[in-house]
């Protein structure tokens, strides 16, 4: 069953945006989607924009957590992007480390720590 | 602040109008009779508003208040509509609502409760005159005693007027105390500083984590240097904290910078075996700010 | 001083969608009460992390989520009742040492960092009261 989630494609980066609750069913459809995915184009890299979560529970931050262990068994980094600030906040306060998964502002500071550049056209 | 926003801070509904006037004993038989006493107050009003302003022109404090003409004008006009209000015979959110405007109104000007509570008396004791003029004595007392539960029952809501305002005024004082106690400083492009001065307890340090992370998203910082050189005492919780304070950092993809480390607190983390290793760590501002530098890709060098 | 509950709502936790639901409820009573960003998120993963512990350990039960105030400043109080197994040792659950289903690990000492009032009842093989208040910061 392909998830409700959308995974594009900018190279050998994925960019998936999570815009709504992430509960059981949808996150392990996502999970699967991405580590097919990941097989399919050789992606190295894989940018979760997670702008869209205004909340972020140990639940949550398990399965971002796991994605990226399991991304990176298949080769590719995951760089979270676009955490809001309460929800930094909150995880911290929870004492919930997120479990070596890197993090960047947006997708353009996260596509340049996984070494691309957007140019100027 | 309006008039209906004191109404939600204190939480005027139904709920709390039946409460408070089962309290006062204010019934449904006292506002027959307030209302009966109309055409009585309607013949008192122009001589209760003088003798009541008469009172506050003469005491020297009120007097001063009281000075713009224009101000007093109107409060006159708030004042004879408030009096006859008092005999309207009905006492719901909407009678509450007028009463608060009138409170709203005097405290603005900066009325304070001990001159609305001694005009009151003053009210209260021309009501009762007049009450024993016009009317036999085996009414006048029932009167009297009506008038009485209304007034006190309008005092509570001119008191509790006060406290609403005192309220906001306390929200706003420590909205910009917490400001002015972080002071996050854009010192370069996506480069943040924040000098600590003064004890951090929890409270602060977590006023500290939100007013970092928001300018952190609001400025893209790449960068946030915490000089705690004005930090007096550095230990665990302090420390637990910073690293707190850190790893949020580190959520929203910046890095931190810690300076203004003194000889004291370097012994005391090793001494109580804090691991700070999550965060650089160096003694001077200046060696942070280089630092900070060329993580977003700069350096400073000499002018040639 | 005294609690006085300025409102109320019950509900029924007896699927995962019923987080997500709880979870909304108390979002926008939070957001209602004019609590910032910050305190609206802790006080919404905190129901969140509560609503999942007692379905994923007693598959049902309620939430009461009440407005309440104590004369000075308005809160939040939620309540989580099941009917579950009961935790045996509290204190380690607290601790966050529990790591036998999925979230009970981190989700009650977790939970209790992120608001003001915080007590746990819990008698094994009878069941399990959790309640928190989150007042609206100054």
């Amino acid at each position: 069953m392909k998830g409700t989630i959308p995974v594009l494609r900018l190279g050998d980066i994925l960019l998936v945006t999570v815009h709504i609750d992430l509960e059981d069913d949808i996150a392990h459809v996502l999970q699967n989607d991405l580590l097919v995915a990941i097989e399919k184009h050789g992606s190295r890299g894989l940018l979760i924009d997670i702008s869209g979560l205004d909340m972020v529970d140990s639940y949550v931050a398990r399965v971002l957590a796991e994605t990226g262990q399991m991304a990176k068994l298949m080769g590719a980094v995951t760089v979270l992007v676009g955490m809001r600030p309460e929800v930094a906040a909150t995880l911290v306060r929870m004492g919930y480390a997120m479990g070596g998964i890197r993090a960047a502002l947006d997708v353009e500071d996260g596509l340049a720590l996984l070494g691309y550049q957007l140019r100027p056209v | 602040m309006s008039h209906a926003k004191y109404m939600s801070i204190l939480k005027l509904d139904e709920h709390e109008l039946r409460s408070r006037r089962a309290f006062f004993e204010l019934t449904d038989e006292d506002l027959t009779r307030l209302a009966s006493l109309r055409p009585h107050a309607e013949r008192w009003t122009s001589k209760v508003v003088e003798e009541f302003y008469a009172l506050l022109l003469g005491h020297p404090e009120t007097r001063e208040i009281l000075r713009d003409d224009a101000v007093v004008r109107r409060l006159r006009k708030l004042q004879s509509d408030y009096f006859l209000g008092l005999f309207s015979g009905r006492c719901d959110l909407d009678y509450v609502e007028d009463r608060l405007r009138v409170g709203t109104a005097h405290e603005r000007i900066g009325l304070a409760p001990k001159w609305y509570i001694g005009a009151y008396r003053r009210y209260l004791q021309l009501v009762h005159d007049m009450l024993y003029k016009d009317l036999p004595a085996d009414q006048a007392g029932p009167a009297f005693a009506s008038v009485m539960k209304i007034v006190s029952f309008d005092e509570s809501l001119a008191i509790d007027t006060y406290i609403a305002a005192n309220l906001e005024t306390l929200g706003r004082h420590q909205a910009a105390i917490r400001e002015l106690s972080t002071p996050v400083i854009r010192v370069y492009h996506h480069v943040l500083l924040l000098p600590l001065v003064g004890a951090i307890d929890s409270m602060r340090a977590q006023q500290i984590m939100e007013s970092v992370l928001l300018r952190i998203v609001e400025e893209q910082a790449k960068c946030l240097i915490i000089d705690i050189a004005g930090v007096p005492v550095v230990d665990t919780k302090v420390a637990d904290n910073l690293i707190k304070t850190t790893s949020a950092v580190a959520l929203l993809g910046a890095k931190t910078i810690l300076t203004g480390i003194s000889p004291q607190v370097a012994r005391t983390i090793v001494q109580l075996g804090l691991d700070i290793s999550t965060m650089h760590t160096l003694s001077k501002l200046s060696d942070g700010l280089e630092l900070a530098f060329s993580m977003v890709g700069k350096s400073v060098r000499d002018k040639v | 001083m005294k609690i006085s509950i300025l409102s109320h709502k019950a509900m029924q936790i007896t699927s995962e969608d019923d987080v997500v639901l709880v979870r909304r409820e108390v979002r926008a009573l939070a957001q209602g009460q004019g609590f910032d960003s910050f305190a609206t998120a802790a006080v919404t993963t905190a129901a969140s992390e509560l609503t999942r512990n007692v379905f994923v350990h007693a598959r049902s039960g309620e939430v009461d989520i009440d407005v309440v105030s104590d004369g000075r400043r308005n809160g939040l109080r939620v309540t989580f009742r099941d009917k579950g197994p009961g935790i045996a040792d509290i204190d380690r659950a607290m601790r966050g040492g529990y790591s036998t289903a999925r979230s009970l690990g981190l989700g009650l000492s977790g939970s209790k960092r992120l608001v003001d009032e915080f007590t746990l009842q819990s008698i094994v093989g009878t069941g399990t009261t959790v309640t928190f208040v989150k007042w609206k910061p100054f």
